[in-house]
């Protein structure tokens, strides 16, 4: 295990600094000069002309990227052209908003993915299997805005349950009641990506059922309800666990939508916002945090799956 | 004959699946014949039956400049089904080559797939928008966005699939009978890959419906003034308190698309190989 983990960090790291030449990479991409680009389209010759200088725009391309890659070690990832502000502040203070969403997503997830999935595996072929299969697709085959759009004209405006916009800090006026304000948002989110939980729980409770000890454990006698928890789910979950990394990938592509519907101050709202308004650094910002944040969730998933199943590590 | 019995096959018993394939032939019968099925010009404006509600003779009603939702929607038809097999076509095309010389040269795979899994170190619409904002807004980038981000998961996956039947008798026997390298990819693996890569078009098909629609949604997919259903959302979304239809037959229209192609894919994947079964990503 130790071995295994030790590879895997190994691995990491050249895949890692691919990822960083291409983020690095993202504003020479942009056409016109990146220090002209990175100042805004404010800036006076001068100030272009000391950040090419800062920069060492005029050096070869290779040493600008250590230069930047230096900088990014330290915790520098530059300036925000519209806030004026350091890009890792400016994305500290999206954080929290999106973190909260992102966990209450998570929460419903599990709360309707795992238990309906069991339900449509443990029924299957029966028309329970047929609903709950069948409606869970149906609900992966919505675009996530609009089904924002209608949870909030059903229960913010129509009933007026919920907030339909905005979401103050939980140290504000209100404290923990402020969640209220992620309750749709965190639905809306947790929709899709439930659906697919529910299919991939039904669809790896199906494989294990087919296994030798499975049928041992219904021979035996066991109580049906307990094959299916103990024996079955237990080891289906492995798949499930496995299938995290993709489910967070999913949830940031999604929540830079959901954000932008219920105008949310977290980091998807930010992306959208800094592309509308050319803050290049910004996007170059959340970008590599993103990248650098799925890497390890995918590595800590591979860990657990390497845990739970230890076929795994030994190939 | 035989294409024939083997569609069969696949859709007896599936209500379901077969309603969504039907459903699908509505759809790519309305891009095809838009023209000629559009009772209005999909850009004419009509001030004075601004935010109409649904009637004759606006079937769907009318949007905030008095456009013939109707009409819209039936060219948005022809935009979701040209950026749907767009999508696919730069996704098989790009994606799929590369995982199969991946795993045919493995020397070069080494390479190549290095590159694939940086690429997909990037959320799927995380990627699309960073292209998007390199690119000016235009149905051609937006495919070529969405299709680079799918090449990305079908160069895996044809990857894996490749690797599995290079190790067949039928490639060692192709091999002693003097094949070229192309020859045996072209002419003797790919044959063996069409059906799973039929059913991956398919998922391709339907991701690529939401992700241009969110694309739309945010202002950085396809020019505003283009019918497309994810425009139409995008553009009403702040009448949705006073004219909610406009939100409705738009939506629905990508839901019931996206729905029909996902169950199509699932029910053509229960009959292809079942080796190639669990490579396949979809819903």
């Amino acid at each position: 295990m130790l071995v295994y983990t030790i590879k895997r960090l190994l691995a990491l790291v050249p895949t890692l600094l691919a990822a960083t030449i291409l983020v690095f990479l993202f504003i020479h991409l942009i056409p016109g000069d990146p220090a002209a680009i990175l100042l805004g389209d404010t800036a006076t010759p001068e100030e272009v002309a000391t950040l090419t200088r800062e920069m060492g725009l005029d050096e070869p391309i290779w040493r600008q990227y250590l230069l930047w890659l230096g900088n990014v070690i330290q915790g520098d990832l530059g300036t925000s052209v519209f806030f004026r502000q350091p890009v890792l502040s400016v994305i500290g203070d999206g954080a929290e908003t999106s973190i909260l969403l992102a966990t209450m997503t998570m929460f419903w997830i599990v709360l309707f993915g795992i238990p309906i999935g069991i339900l449509s595996a443990t029924r299957h072929g029966t028309w329970v299997d047929q609903v709950t299969s069948g409606g869970a697709m149906l609900f992966a085959s919505v675009p996530t805005f609009w089904l924002g759009l209608y949870l909030i004209l059903i229960f913010s405006v129509g009933l007026g349950w919920f907030p339909s916009s905005g979401f103050p800090s939980l140290s504000d006026n209100g404290g923990v009641a402020n969640l209220r304000y992620l309750i749709l948002p965190s639905l809306t989110l947790a929709a899709p990506n439930a659906a697919l939980i529910i299919r991939l729980v039904r669809a790896s409770m199906l494989d294990v059922a087919r296994e030798d000890h499975v049928r041992t454990a219904r021979a035996k006698g066991l109580h049906p309800a307990k094959v299916a928890i103990r024996h079955v789910f237990r080891n289906a979950l492995i798949a499930v666990a496995a299938a995290f990394g993709f489910t967070f990938a999913a949830l940031v592509s999604e929540a830079v939508v959901t954000e932008t519907v219920f105008s949310l101050p977290g980091i998807g709202r930010l992306v959208v916002q800094s592309i509308l308004r050319r803050d290049y650094p910004v996007i170059q910002g959340v970008i590599l945090v993103i990248v650098i944040l799925y890497m390890v969730i995918n590595l800590l998933v591979d860990l657990t799956y390497a845990r739970l199943d230890p076929r795994v590590s030994l190939k | 004959m035989n294409a024939l019995k083997k569609f069969h096959a696949i859709f007896r018993g599936r209500k379901l699946a077969t309603a969504g394939l039907i459903w699908l032939c509505i759809v790519a019968f309305a891009a095809i014949a838009a023209p000629l099925i559009a009772p209005f010009d999909p850009l004419e404006i009509d001030p004075v039956a601004r935010l109409s509600e649904p009637g004759t003779p606006y079937l769907f009603g009318t949007d905030h400049f008095g456009r013939d939702s109707f009409s819209r929607a039936i060219y948005g038809a022809r935009m979701a089904v040209m950026i749907g097999l767009g999508s696919v076509f730069v996704a098989l095309g790009t994606g799929g080559l590369i995982g199969m010389l991946s795993a045919y040269f493995t020397r070069l795979g080494h390479v190549l797939m290095r590159g694939v899994d940086v690429l997909m170190a990037f959320p799927a619409l995380l990627l699309a928008l960073v292209l998007m904002t390199l690119l000016e807004r235009s149905a051609t980038n937006t495919i070529i966005v969405i299709g680079i981000v799918y090449a990305t998961t079908t160069a895996r996956i044809l990857f894996g699939m490749t690797l599995k039947l290079k190790g067949e008798v039928f490639v060692d026997a192709a091999i002693c009978s003097g094949a070229g390298h192309g020859s045996i990819l072209f002419r003797h693996i790919l044959p063996n890959l069409i059906s799973p890569l039929l059913v991956q078009a398919s998922f391709i098909f339907a991701f690529a419906q939401l992700q241009a629609a969110a694309l739309d949604f945010l202002g950085l997919g396809l020019p505003p003034e283009v019918p497309s259903w994810g425009n139409m959302l995008s553009e009403e979304r702040i009448y949705v308190t006073r004219a909610p239809w406009l939100l409705i037959f738009p939506g629905a229209l990508i839901i019931l698309s996206v729905f029909s192609m996902n169950l199509v894919g699932d029910a053509m994947r229960d009959s292809i190989d079942p080796r190639f079964k669990d490579d396949i990503a979809g819903v």
